[in-house]
């Protein structure tokens, strides 16, 4: 049987689409690996490490492989007071995000002061590193501060122990809640342009992102936009309740109750009754009680703390 | 089914495994629109079942959402291709056991990523959610073999030409595999920043363009010739539609991230590009629909034109909004609204499912060879589908519509949560009515394979009269 | 394949390949689907072209959906006039801004669509605050502002790739999007591409006055 032969559809069929493939693929390849990082790209970069989705490194999002960041009041080596300043502490064995990696990511100019004056390149993963933003004329860089400072990662977490808590912030871990619970199905971190960024903060610049995984942008916004929530709304105590049961603050609220966040325990090591606050709740909610329950106070290791921490970094 | 996985090839019965596949897209289909629905009840009423991760919004929603696409959608194109792809080559499917295997490894890939899915292990990019290992998993052993089964039945056909529905199935399940491969290079490689977002839309974009679309159309050209003895209105229209899917459909990632910050050439390009979207959509609407000539009194008669022809109508509404929606003048109202989500489940449940619904009635009768139980059942569904669908829709777009209004002039956010509220319950409604009628259909199909009348041989289903 | 030339427009192949092509057809039935071989009905010949039109004229003018510094240079400027400082209500002043600006702003911007860029993002005079002296620093430098975008609160080198400036440095393009934009000039040559290749393929095939005879 002589077959029609379709020689020039198959080759017409690669050609469209390699061609299709070389035009959205390889030619904003070019364009995305010139952006070089802004002041807020590189402080989304270190505070949420390496990735935030799915790895082997945190196979369950639980929070595992992310750094801190901790505000240094006093020189961690000398104890000389000093004006306030975040660093990020990558503990032994955290690994480095993709800006450390593959310096280059971070854009020209950046790359270079960053590799020779902050010597990122000389951070080690088995023994942790603490990572600081300078500047230099103008340009904002890397600073392992482990190399540069002496400021290793034991010193830098026994001064901030010592400290606040309030000072250490889980952002990071905090971000990996942030994916693991859905948040950006219905949250965006894209304020648009027109009318939308006076109510929700600046729209990103290109250079937001260097390094960051996943961006989560989000796409259908059910909810308000979240980039600049830390700006808008600075108070734990409102973020709390908000989480626990957003109908105690904000009644016509569709947000789901995050209170299974808390763990088992409060703040004070107790055994915190869900059974009993619902209930509770519910008799608030038809009128047999006058006021709602006590929403618990969550307790320092506890996944909410991370998120609103992630929340409180989101400026 | 399960008992031919380890009998010789040619002791399986032809089209064993397009049942196979049938049975478990029906299946899926209950499942993710039974989530959908409690998901759209829970954006109405917020306190219905908490207290649970399991059963919180952002642990389910992209269940549901893989669960009609990979699930539903793509398991209703594998059971089309089992019994298509060899009827248009006038031969036996390849390998009627790798088809049966590969059922198997679907849904056991499927409900794994699922579960994954359920309790939160997202890479955290829409669409390609799931972790890297799943993907490897679905290329590997999900999409290469259904790829490798289209591709040997097609090439040792016994017949010269390749039909049109054919182009499309194997350049498509071909397509996927790249999409895949490609798509999710962020997560294999760890790339970051504007890449991996700009490869999340690329990834999301080509799975709806690459897959979804051309073998739900390429469906409807087998279903309405095979049904009405027409013969396919124009040979050469059905290239202009192939080679315009392939050209214009894979090229407009960029036009999901209008408001981002990306570089401005590549969406003025996307934007062109996403109008042009309309050049595939016309030539197919128009090769349909006038291959349905003398044929029409079909539409209303015959339960699978009328799903197909309802199918291809809605191409009509879904590609004016899909193509205007993304330009830059439309897209900053609308970005980020229900209407976007509206227009989604019009690609899905309403174009694309009413297209697969029909391959999966009439490919069930025919290989089972037995009638559809029955009609009123059909009907019903057929109806619930639509109303439902429709009903979800309409809310939406208002919904969507409202929020535009609402980001435009600085309403406070609540106040567009409060005036939306009556449409999230109408939607909850809709995708309910679709959830309850794909129950009555599961149920009519496990009866017609157990009491359908059955078909003579060389008789069509659709040539008997229906009995109830 | 040999392709042939000399009649396009009718057909791409020769009249033996056509032959062969024709028996082809007329000898299987394509696992019992027939096809027949009609050509595109005038007005979806129509409609396909009014897309592709379509396409390109919805992109144009190539406005960001981010607006340039440049719209808003006039309204800096006339926030300085005495006549503007003078009026203390910021509604009325704005509105003034707008009416005394009306008909200067396009002697300063190169772009014909300022009006709806205008229309699409207009200021509070509070926003104007804000911007102003990033403007008028960007003026002082003697920066161009139609490359910089206002994003947000802030005035920021815009994402556009235009023409080379004088020292003929790649890295340092025009921030503008010229008429010639990469993305759209990309589009049309692609658009041009696949008309030709699928007229190439459907030339290919039998011409359409021939219509097979679905063999009863």
């Amino acid at each position: 049987m002589a077959f029609r032969e379709y020689k020039l559809g198959a080759r017409m069929f690669g050609l469209a689409l390699g061609g299709s493939m070389c035009i959205t693929l390889l030619l904003p390849a070019f364009d995305f690996a010139a952006v070089a990082s802004t002041d807020m790209g590189l402080d989304k970069q270190f505070t949420a490490g390496h990735e935030t989705g799915f790895s082997l490194d945190d196979p369950f999002l639980l929070g595992w492989n992310k750094p801190l960041k901790v505000t240094l009041k006093a020189d961690p080596v000398t104890g000389q007071p000093m004006e306030a300043k975040e660093v990020y502490v990558y503990q032994k064995g955290t690994t480095f995000p993709a800006g450390v990696l593959h310096p280059r990511i971070l854009g020209k100019g950046i790359e270079e002061l960053s590799v020779q004056k902050g010597k990122i390149s000389e951070a080690k993963k088995d023994a942790g590193a603490v990572f600081g933003l300078a500047k230099d004329g103008g340009v904002s860089y890397v600073e392992n501060l482990t190399a540069t400072k002496g400021w290793t990662t034991a010193v830098v977490m026994a001064a901030a122990n010592a400290g606040k808590d309030e000072d250490i912030s889980h952002a990071g871990a905090g971000k990996t809640m942030f994916v693991r619970e859905g948040c950006w199905w219905c949250h965006t971190l894209l304020p648009e342009q027109t009318q939308d960024w006076q109510v929700f903060g600046a729209p990103p610049m290109i250079g937001d992102f260097n390094g960051e995984s996943p961006t989560a942008f989000g796409s259908d916004r059910k909810a308000p936009d979240l980039l600049h929530v830390g700006s808008r709304n600075s108070s734990r105590e409102w973020m709390m309740l908000h989480f626990f049961n957003p109908r105690l603050v904000q009644p016509h609220s569709i947000m789901p109750r995050f209170d299974y966040l808390w763990g088992e325990k409060d703040a004070n090591g107790q055994k915190i009754d869900f059974d009993k606050w619902r209930t509770e709740y519910d008799q608030y909610r038809n009128g047999s009680r006058v006021t709602p329950p006590d929403v618990p106070a969550y307790s320092k290791n506890s996944e909410i703390r991370y998120l609103v921490d992630y929340m409180m970094s989101l400026k | 089914m399960l008992k031919y996985l380890f009998a010789k090839n040619e002791d399986i019965p032809a089209g064993s495994a397009a049942v196979f596949w049938g049975f478990s897209a029906i299946v899926w289909f209950v499942i993710g629109t039974g989530l959908g629905s409690f998901n759209a009840a829970k954006l109405a009423f917020p306190d219905f079942v908490t207290g649970n991760e399991f059963f919180a919004f952002g642990h389910m929603r992209q269940v549901h959402v893989h669960a009609v696409i990979f699930g539903w959608i793509s398991m209703a194109f594998g059971m089309a291709m089992m019994y298509i792809t060899p009827a248009l080559g006038n031969t036996k499917l390849w390998s009627e056991k790798l088809g049966l295997w590969n059922a198997l490894m679907w849904n056991i890939g499927l409900s794994l990523g699922l579960v994954l899915l359920w309790a939160g292990v997202s890479s955290g990019r829409e669409y390609s959610d799931f972790p890297w290992p799943i993907d490897l998993y679905i290329v590997v052993f999900m999409a290469v073999p259904l790829c490798i089964n289209v591709w040997m039945t097609v090439i040792n056909r016994r017949t010269q030409g390749i039909y049109t529905t054919n182009w499309f199935f194997a350049s498509a399940v071909f397509m996927v595999s790249i999409v895949f491969l490609t798509g999710n290079l962020p997560e294999f490689f760890h790339l970051t920043g504007l890449t991996e977002a700009y490869l999340t839309w690329w990834f999301a974009h080509n799975v709806l363009g690459l897959w979804i679309t051309p073998v739900a159309a390429a469906i409807a050209y087998y279903t309405i010739p095979k049904v009405t003895g027409n013969p396919l209105y124009s040979h050469r229209i059905g290239h202009l539609h192939f080679w315009s899917v392939v050209v214009f459909y894979s090229t407009p990632a960029a036009h999901h991230l209008m408001s981002a910050p990306l570089p401005e050439w590549l969406k003025s390009f996307a934007s062109v590009e996403g109008v042009l979207i309309l050049v595939p959509a016309i030539a197919f609407v128009s090769n349909i629909l006038l291959t349905m000539s003398g044929k029409w009194y079909m539409f209303v008669e015959n339960l699978e034109v009328r799903f197909t022809i309802t199918g291809v109508l809605m191409a009509i509404p879904l590609n004016m909004q899909g193509g205007f929606q993304q330009t830059r003048a439309i897209n900053w109202y609308i970005h980020g609204t229900g209407w976007i989500v509206a227009h989604a489940h019009l690609a899905l449940l309403g174009f694309s499912t009413f297209l697969e619904a029909a391959a999966v009635y009439l490919g069930l009768q025919m290989i089972l060879k037995r009638k559809l139980y029955s009609l009123t059942l059909g009907n019903m569904h057929f109806w619930m589908l639509l109303i439902g669908f429709t009903t979800y829709w309409v809310s939406m777009t208002i919904a969507g519509l409202i929020q535009g209004a609402g980001k435009i002039y600085e309403v406070p956010y609540i106040d567009v949560v409060i005036a939306e509220h009556p449409y999230m319950i109408a939607r909850w409604l809709g995708g309910t009515m679709v959830f309850v009628g794909n129950v009555l259909w599961l149920y009519n199909m496990w009866m017609t394979a157990r009491q359908g009348t059955v078909v003579p041989e060389g008789r069509m289903p659709h040539e008997l009269a229906y009995e109830r | 394949m040999a392709l042939n030339f000399d009649k396009p427009l009718y057909s791409l192949s020769t009249p033996v390949e056509n032959k062969a092509d024709q028996a082809t057809w007329e000898g299987e039935s394509l696992g019992g689907i027939t096809e027949d071989n009609n050509r595109l009905p005038i007005p979806v010949v129509w409609l396909l072209l009014l897309t592709v039109l379509t396409a390109f004229a919805i992109t144009f003018p190539l406005w960001g959906q981010r607006p340039n510094a440049g719209l808003y240079v006039d309204y800096v400027k006339a926030m300085n006039t005495p006549e503007i400082m003078a009026i203390q209500d910021d509604k009325a002043a704005m509105a003034k801004i707008i009416d005394i600006t009306k008909g200067e702003i396009s002697k300063h911007v190169t772009r014909m669509d300022y009006e709806g860029l205008l229309a699409r993002h207009p200021l509070s005079m509070d926003d104007l605050r804000i911007i102003k002296p990033q403007i008028e620093a960007l003026m002082s430098a003697g920066k161009d502002p139609e490359e910089y975008n206002v994003v947000g609160d802030l005035v920021v080198l815009a994402n556009f790739e235009g023409n080379l400036k004088a020292d003929g440095k790649i890295e340092n393009r025009e921030r503008k999007q010229p008429w010639w934009d990469k993305g759209y000039t990309i589009d049309i040559f692609y658009v041009i591409m696949f008309f030709i290749g699928v007229t190439i393929v459907i030339k290919c095939l039998p011409p359409s006055t021939w219509q097979p005879k679905h063999h009863h």
